[in-house]
C-alpha cells in the first residue's frame, strides 16, 4: 500500500537476499548490543485492559449513531469534560 | 496514483531531519514547544531544519494520571479557520504550550469531528515556517526589522503617498480569516483613512451570492444551516464539492441522505468526491448553469409542478421568468449544456415534488462572468418550488473561510459600510453616530476626483459614496492608463492583510502591477505568494500576524451562527494580532483616537469584547445587535445543550434558554431582549420572537402597478396579517405603536431624526426601541415583502444565459454574447471586446480544453498556511492538472509526468504534473488553486525569506487564468477558461 | 470483555484524511510514516469508494506469527502491540500484514530500515502508561485515558468507527438498515474472521 516504487524496491531487496536477511538486519539494526533476539514476554500490567466506557467514549458512540432516532443510545452523555 | 500520497519519497532537508530524529531514538533530549518556539524565533535559520523533532513528547508524561486532563492542562475552545462550517477546536494547553487537540463532541456543528485541516490545525500555531518578525526588502534581500521601525517606515510612506496621490491611491485588503472584530475594525480604519477601496476574499468567492441573494429576498447569506440539511428529502449540490471544501458538512448531508433516504443530486462539470456519494450525477459544460436551471424550471412549469400558492403570496414577477424559461426547451438545453432533457426532467420532478428540497451551491456557481445571474436563477428555482423559508429547504450556500460571512457582514467590501448600510449619506451618518466621529470630518478624509476622459468630477461627498476598486482588479488600477481609472490617482500602495497573492486571476499582470507599486505591505502569518515573486527589490514589508487561534474574537459561520473563539496560546514568535497592528498603524497615521473612541484599549491592544459591543450598538440592519460577548461566551460554555437539528436550546435553560446556537443573525434588539437568533431565514411558520420572519421589504412597496408586499402571508403571531413595509418612526405613528416606545427610546429617536424623526427606522434607531416594539407585535422589523423573480436594478433583471468570455463554443457566442463593455467599480470591463477577439482569432482551436479550478481537501485558499503544515503537505506534494484519459492519449501524456498547461493570455504557461482521469470529461481539465512558489516553470523557493518557504510549492493555476468579470461585483472568472496541454 | 475493533463505513468515507492528520497530530508521527491512510477505489469513476486503513488489530495477528523475535503481544482489549526494544526491523510483518500496516522510518537497504512502527490503537506500548518513554516510542495512550483512537473520534463524516466491537457493529447495522445499503464492514473477514450480520 505504500508507494509503488518503495514497495518494489523492498521486494527486490528481499528476493536478492533470501533467507539471510534476518541475520543481516539484526546485526545492523539493533542499537543495543545486549539485546538478544528474545521473545517479548509482556507482564500483566502491559496486557491489562485499558478500555472503559467513559462519558467521553459514550459521546463517541452517541454521535456516531443516528442521534435523531434516539434508539439504543444513551442520550445523557454529552461528551463534555 | 503517483502524484498523490507519496508515503515514502521526500525531497529536501525536511524529511531527512525527520528521519534522523527518529533514527536517533529521540535521544537529543526533550524540548518543549515553548522553548522551541522561543529559540527558533531567535535563530530561525539554524533551527528550521530541526523543526520536526518530536515536540509533543512531554505532553502525556506531564499529564500523567488516570484523568483525561491533568492538573496543569487548560482546555481552550476556538474555531477552525479553514472553512465556514465553524468546527469547534478544543485545545489542551500546558504551560502556555498547545500540546494536544481533543474532539469537541459538545459542538452541535462538528460533534467531535474535523477534516484533514482541522485535525492538523495545532501545527499552524507553532509552525517553524511562520513569519517570525517584521522584515523588509532591501535591494532584493530580506532584512529583519523591529515592529517600531516597521510602523514608522510604513506610516511615513503611506502619509507621503497620500499627500501626493490621495487616499484612494492606497489599496486595503482585509481577510476572511479575520475575526468579526478585526473585520469591523479594518473597515472602520479604511473609512477613517478616507477610501472605499477595502475588500477581502468574499470578492472572489461569494460576492455574487451576496449580491444575487440579497437582491432576491433581502439578505445575502445562507438561509438555513448545515444541520438543517438533515431535514431535506431532496438536495441539489450545484457547483460545489463540499466533500473536499467542507468535509464536516458532509456529516449532516450524508446523515440526512440516509435518514430520509433523500435524493442527493450533484450538478458539476467534474465528477467530484461529492458526486461519488450522490444518487444522481449531472455532468454539465462549465458556464452553462443558467441553461441547466432554466431547463429544470422548463419541466416544472410545463408540468405544473410549481408551488402556485407560495408564488402568489410571496413572489414578485414570476411570470417574467416563465417567458425566459420557455426558450429553454430540452433540445436547446442539451445543445448548450450537454445535459439530456430526460435527466433534467427527473431532477426537476424530485426537486419540485419530493420536498422539502434544498439547493446547495459554492464557487462553481459564483465564480463566473454571470455569477450574480447564476445565483439569481438558483434562488428563483427555490422560489418557484416553494423551497425556501422552511426546515429542510433553502439556499444552503456554503461559504469558504472561517469568517467570510462575518467579514462580508462587517463591511470588508468596496460597496458598503459595516452591516450593509451601503455608502449613502444615511449610512455614513449612522456609523458616524455610532463611532462618535463627526460626519464632516469623515467626509474631509476623502479625495476630490477631477474630471477625466469625459467623466464628471466628483466632490468629496460623491467620492465617499462611490464604491471602491475590487480586489480582482487592483493591478488593473495600477497598470491601466490613469485616465481610465475613475479616481484621483492610480493605486500606488497595497496593504494586504491575510490574503494570498495567487488567488486572483491573470497573475502575469498582477506581477506587472506589483512591480509598479511604490509600497507593498503583507501582514500575514506567512510571507504568502507576494514574497515569492520576482517583482520587487525595495519598499516591501512583511508583518507577522498571528492566526486567529492566537486571539480572542467572534466568527460567523456560514449558517450565520456567531461563535466566540478564545485565545489558545500567546501569538507565536514576534507576531501580533490584527487589532494591535491596525491600532498601532492608526496611531502613526494620526486617527487612533477616532478608531477607538468608544473601544477600550489595553496595553496598546483594542479589546475584542469591546469592539463587539460597538458592533452591537450599530448592527441593527442585520440583527448583529443582540449577540453580546457575554451571550456568545455562554453559548460556548453550553454547546452541548443545543439540539442537533433545530440548533435550539431547551427553553428552561438558565443561561441559553430558547436560544439558537450562536445566535444566528438576525438576532433582534438589544442583548437584554434575549432574542434567540434566526436559524432559518424568512420562516413564516414561527413567531419573530422564536426566530421566524418574512421576506424583506427592501425594494419599495409597489412596481408597475403590482404590489411588492406579501399577500395573505405573514409570520406566526403577527399583529399585521398581510404584507407591510419596513418600520420607521413614521409608520409607527400611523399604527399608533409609537406609544409603546419608552421615553428614553423616543428621545433617542427624536435626537437621531432631528428635523425628520419620521425617517428614523428599525436600522438607524440606536435605542433599539423600534425593533423591541416590532417583536411585541409579532412583526419583522424589515417589513414583509415579496421575493423578487425580477430584480430590475440588476444588469439582467431576469437571468439570461451568456457564454463565457473564453467560450469553447464560438458557434453559440453570437446568440448568447456576454454583456456589452461597460465601466464598473472605477475600471473598465471590456468583456465583450475580449470575447469577440477570442472568436475572431479562433482561440478555441488553439486552446481546445476547458480549464476549471477548485479546491482540495488538504489545502485551503492560496495555500501558504496549509502547504507549510507538514502533516498536510505530506498528503499532497505536487501541483497537478486533471486531464481526461482521451485527451491525454491524444497528446501522448502519461499519468504522473510533467506537462505544460498553456493559457490564452499573456503567453502564460504552467508546469505541473498530469493526473490522467475520467473525473473530468473529454475536453475538460481541472487544476487546484492552492499552489504557488513556482512561476512558469521556475522554482521560486529562494525568494522566500529564509526558513519561511512552505513545504510544498507548485504552479498557481492563476498564472494561466484569463479575463472575465461579473458586471455587478467584479467577480473573476475562474471556473471556465481555455487552455492547451502538452507533455513537458 | 470488550474487544476493540475498527470499522470503516465506506459509504460515509469521503477521503478527507482527517484520520491521517489526527494520527500525526496525536502522536507526532514523523514525515514518511503513515500509521493510517485512506485508499480510494475507482478513483474518479462512478462507484468511487474510499476506505481508511490502519492496523486492524487482528485476531491471531499474522504479523505476530511471522515475527522472528516475537516482539508482538495482544492486550486484554485485543489490541495488537509490539515492543520496539525487541523489534529488529526485519520487515517480515510488513509482508504478512494483509493491511499494509507496518511502517519503517527508513527505506534503505541492508536492514537499516529501523524499528517497525504501526497503529497502536492509541494505547501506547509496553512502557508504563503515560510515561515519556511510552510517548516517545509509541505515542499517546488514549485508551488508558478513557478515550478512543483519535482518528475515529475526529472522522469528519463519522465513517471510521472504533471501540467495543459489538457496539460499533450495532451502530453500523443500524445505518445499513436505516439507509438500505452498505458495502460491508470492510476488512472484518480478514481481521476478525467474522462480519457484521444485517
Amino acid at each position: 500500500m505504500t508507494q509503488d516504487g518503495k514497495t518494489l524496491g523492498r521486494r527486490q531487496f528481499f528476493r536478492a537476499l533470501g533467507g539471510s536477511t534476518v541475520a543481516v538486519a539484526a546485526a545492523v539494526a539493533s542499537p543495543m548490543g545486549a539485546t538478544e533476539a528474545q521473545a517479548y514476554d509482556p507482564g500483566n500490567d502491559e496486557t491489562k485492559s485499558r478500555y472503559r466506557e467513559s462519558d467521553h467514549v459514550k459521546a463517541f458512540y452517541r454521535t456516531n449513531g443516528y442521534e435523531t432516532l434516539k434508539k439504543n443510545m444513551d442520550p445523557a452523555s454529552t461528551g463534555t469534560k | 496514483m503517483l502524484i498523490k500520497r507519496k508515503s515514502g519519497q521526500k525531497n529536501g532537508e525536511l524529511s531527512r531531519s525527520k528521519h534522523q530524529a527518529v533514527a536517533a531514538g529521540l535521544a537529543a533530549g526533550v524540548l518543549d514547544r515553548r522553548a522551541f518556539l522561543r529559540r527558533s524565533g531567535l535563530t530561525a535559520g539554524a533551527l528550521a531544519a530541526a523543526g520536526t523533532i518530536q515536540l509533543g513528547a512531554v505532553r502525556k508524561a506531564q499529564a500523567a494520571g488516570s484523568s483525561a486532563v491533568g492538573p496543569d492542562t487548560i482546555v481552550k475552545k476556538n474555531i477552525c479557520t479553514h472553512c465556514s462550517v465553524g468546527c469547534t477546536v478544543t485545545a489542551e494547553v500546558v504551560n502556555g504550550v498547545w500540546v494536544g487537540q481533543e474532539p469537541s463532541y459538545a459542538s452541535p456543528i462538528n460533534r467531535g469531528t474535523h477534516c484533514a485541516k482541522g485535525a492538523a490545525i495545532r501545527e499552524l500555531v507553532s509552525s517553524d515556517r511562520r513569519l517570525k518578525y517584521p522584515m523588509k526588502l532591501e535591494g532584493g534581500q530580506w532584512k529583519r526589522i523591529s515592529w517600531d521601525q516597521a510602523y514608522e517606515e510604513i506610516g511615513d510612506k503611506l502619509l507621503a503617498i497620500r499627500e501626493k496621490n490621495g487616499a484612494d491611491s492606497v489599496y486595503w485588503l482585509g481577510s476572511a480569516k479575520f475575526t468579526n472584530e478585526a473585520s469591523y475594525l479594518m473597515r472602520k480604519f479604511a473609512a477613517l483613512w478616507g477610501t472605499n477601496s477595502i475588500d477581502h476574499q468574499a470578492r472572489i468567492c461569494h460576492s455574487t451570492t451576496v449580491a444575487g441573494v440579497a437582491n432576491t429576498w433581502g439578505y445575502g447569506a445562507q438561509t438555513n444551516s448545515y444541520n438543517d440539511i438533515r431535514n431535506a428529502k431532496t438536495m441539489i449540490v450545484l457547483g460545489g464539492n463540499p466533500a473536499e471544501a467542507h468535509p464536516v458538512s458532509l456529516q449532516h448531508v450524508l446523515s440526512g441522505k440516509e435518514i430520509n433516504r433523500a435524493n442527493m443530486i450533484v450538478i458539476d462539470p467534474r465528477f467530484t468526491r461529492t458526486a461519488a456519494h450522490a444518487t444522481e450525477y449531472v455532468r454539465i459544460r462549465s458556464g452553462t448553469d443558467i441553461p441547466v436551471v432554466w431547463g429544470i424550471l422548463w419541466h416544472i412549469f410545463q408540468n405544473g409542478w410549481e408551488d402556485k400558492d407560495f408564488i402568489a403570496k410571496r413572489v414578485y414577477a414570476m411570470d417574467d421568468v416563465r417567458k425566459e424559461v420557455a426558450k429553454w426547451t430540452p433540445d436547446e438545453v442539451e445543445r448548450v449544456s450537454g445535459v439530456p432533457g430526460e435527466q433534467l426532467k427527473r431532477v426537476a420532478e424530485k426537486f419540485a415534488k419530493e420536498k422539502p428540497a434544498t439547493l446547495i451551491w459554492c464557487m462553481g456557481a459564483t465564480q463566473h462572468t454571470v455569477g450574480t445571474a447564476n445565483v439569481r436563477a438558483l434562488c428563483i428555482l427555490c422560489l418557484a418550488t416553494g423551497n425556501v423559508g422552511k426546515p429542510g429547504t433553502g439556499a444552503n450556500i456554503f461559504r469558504g473561510h472561517t469568517n467570510v460571512q462575518g467579514a462580508t457582514d462587517l463591511g470588508l467590501d468596496v460597496t458598503t459600510l459595516p452591516l450593509y448600510y451601503g455608502l449613502v449619506e444615511g449610512g455614513w451618518r449612522h456609523w458616524a453616530r455610532v463611532w462618535d466621529v463627526p460626519y464632516e470630518w469623515l467626509q474631509s478624509r476623502f479625495d476630490e476626483v477631477p474630471a477625466q476622459a469625459g467623466r464628471k468630477a466628483r466632490s468629496r461627498k460623491e467620492n465617499m459614496e462611490s464604491p471602491g476598486i475590487t480586489s480582482t482588479r487592483w493591478f488593473d488600477a495600477v497598470n491601466l492608463p490613469a485616465e481610465q481609472i475613475d479616481q484621483r490617482s492610480p493605486i500606488k500602495a497595497f496593504m494586504v492583510f491575510g490574503h494570498g497573492g495567487n488567488t486572483v486571476t491573470r497573475m502575469p499582470e498582477a506581477i506587472e502591477g506589483m512591480n509598479k507599486l511604490e509600497l507593498l505591505v503583507v501582514a500575514d502569518p506567512h510571507p504568502t505568494t507576494f514574497a515569492a515573486l520576482d517583482a520587487r527589490q525595495d519598499n516591501t514589508y512583511l508583518l507577522p500576524i498571528c492566526t486567529s487561534l492566537e486571539m480572542d474574537g467572534s466568527r460567523t459561520a456560514s449558517n450565520r451562527s456567531i461563535q466566540w473563539g478564545e485565545q489558545i496560546v500567546q501569538p507565536a514568535f514576534e507576531s501580533k494580532n490584527d487589532y494591535e497592528v491596525l491600532y498601532k498603524l492608526a496611531v502613526k497615521l494620526g486617527f487612533a483616537d477616532k478608531l477607538c473612541k468608544t473601544i477600550k484599549v489595553e496595553n496598546g491592544v483594542p479589546v475584542a469584547e469591546d469592539i463587539l459591543r460597538e458592533i452591537n450598538r450599530g448592527g441593527w440592519s442585520t440583527g448583529y445587535c443582540g449577540q453580546s460577548p457575554e451571550r456568545l461566551k455562554a453559548h460556548m460554555r453550553n454547546q452541548h445543550k443545543f439540539d442537533l437539528i433545530t440548533l435550539r436550546a431547551p427553553k428552561d435553560d438558565p443561561e441559553v434558554g430558547g436560544d439558537y446556537y450562536g445566535l444566528p443573525w438576525p438576532c433582534w434588539g438589544k442583548p437584554e431582549l434575549k432574542h434567540p437568533g434566526s436559524a432559518i431565514l424568512y420562516n413564516t411558520e414561527m413567531h419573530v420572537k422564536d426566530g421566524g420572519g418574512t421576506f424583506r421589504a427592501r425594494f419599495g412597496t409597489e412596481r408597475n402597478g403590482q404590489t411588492l408586499l406579501a399577500e395573505d402571508s405573514f409570520s406566526k403571531g403577527s399583529d399585521l396579517t398581510d404584507g407591510y413595509p419596513e418600520f420607521t418612526f413614521g409608520v409607527f405613528k400611523k399604527l399608533g405603536w409609537d406609544k409603546d416606545l419608552t421615553e428614553e427610546e423616543r428621545a433617542t429617536i427624536l435626537k437621531i431624526g432631528g428635523e425628520k424623526p419620521d425617517t428614523v427606522s428599525w436600522a438607524t434607531d440606536l435605542s433599539g426601541g423600534i425593533q423591541r416594539v416590532c417583536l411585541e407585535h409579532g412583526v419583522t422589523p424589515f417589513g414583509n415583502g415579496k421575493a423578487r423573480a425580477n430584480a430590475w436594478n440588476l444588469p439582467d433583471p431576469v437571468p439570461v444565459h451568456r457564454e463565457p468570455i473564453y467560450s469553447p463554443r464560438p458557434d453559440l457566442v453570437a446568440k448568447y454574447p456576454t454583456r456589452p463593455d461597460e465601466r464598473q467599480l472605477r475600471v473598465p470591463n471590456i468583456g465583450l471586446t475580449v470575447q469577440k477577439a477570442v472568436v475572431d482569432k479562433g482561440i478555441a482551436k488553439d486552446f481546445p480544453i476547458i480549464l476549471t479550478s477548485g479546491r482540495l481537501v488538504e489545502y485551503e485558499g492560496g495555500g501558504e498556511e496549509t502547504r507549510s503544515n507538514p502533516w498536510l503537505a505530506e498528503l499532497q506534494q505536487d501541483m497537478f492538472v486533471e486531464i481526461n484519459t482521451g485527451d491525454a492519449t491524444e497528446r501522448g501524456i502519461k499519468d504522473g509526468q510533467f506537462v505544460w498547461v498553456y493559457g490564452p493570455e499573456n503567453k502564460s504557461k504552467a508546469k505541473v504534473k498530469a493526473l490522467v482521469t475520467d473525473r473530468v470529461g473529454k475536453g475538460v481539465a481541472f487544476m487546484p488553486f492552492h499552489f504557488s512558489g513556482w512561476y512558469q516553470g521556475k522554482d521560486m523557493r529562494d525568494y522566500y525569506p529564509k526558513g519561511t518557504d512552505p513545504v510544498v510549492l507548485g504552479e498557481s493555476v492563476n498564472t494561466v487564468t484569463t479575463y472575465g468579470f461579473d458586471p455587478v461585483t467584479g467577480m473573476q472568472e475562474t471556473k471556465c477558461t481555455l487552455c492547451q496541454i502538452a507533455a513537458a | 470483555m470488550a474487544r476493540m475493533k475498527f470499522l470503516c463505513d465506506a459509504d460515509r468515507c469521503i477521503e478527507c484524511n482527517a484520520c491521517v492528520t489526527a494520527c500525526k497530530n496525536e502522536h507526532e508521527v514523523p514525515w514518511g510514516i503513515n500509521r493510517r491512510r485512506v485508499v480510494t477505489l475507482n478513483d474518479g469513476k462512478p462507484g468511487e469508494r474510499s476506505v481508511s486503513m490502519a492496523c486492524m488489530h487482528c485476531t491471531d495477528a499474522p504479523c505476530a506469527a511471522v515475527c522472528p523475535v516475537n516482539c508482538f503481544y495482544t492486550t486484554a482489549d485485543a489490541v495488537v502491540l509490539h515492543s520496539k526494544d525487541i523489534c529488529i526491523g526485519c520487515g517480515y510483518c510488513f509482508y504478512a500484514c494483509p493491511f499494509g500496516a507496518p511502517q519503517y522510518p527508513r527505506v534503505g537497504n541492508f536492514g537499516s530500515r529501523g524499528k517497525m512502527d504501526k497503529c497502536t490503537y492509541c494505547s501506547g506500548g509496553p512502557e508504563p502508561d503515560f510515561s515519556t518513554a511510552e510517548y516517545e516510542k509509541y505515542g499517546s495512550n488514549r485508551l488508558a485515558e478513557g478515550k478512543l483512537p483519535l482518528c475515529a473520534e475526529m472522522c469528519s463524516t463519522k465513517a471510521l468507527l472504533a471501540g467495543d466491537g459489538e457496539m460499533i457493529a450495532e451502530i453500523y447495522k443500524q445505518r445499513v438498515i436505516k439507509r438500505g445499503y452498505g458495502s460491508g464492514a470492510w476488512g472484518w473477514k480478514t481481521a476478525y474472521r467474522e462480519t457484521v450480520a444485517i
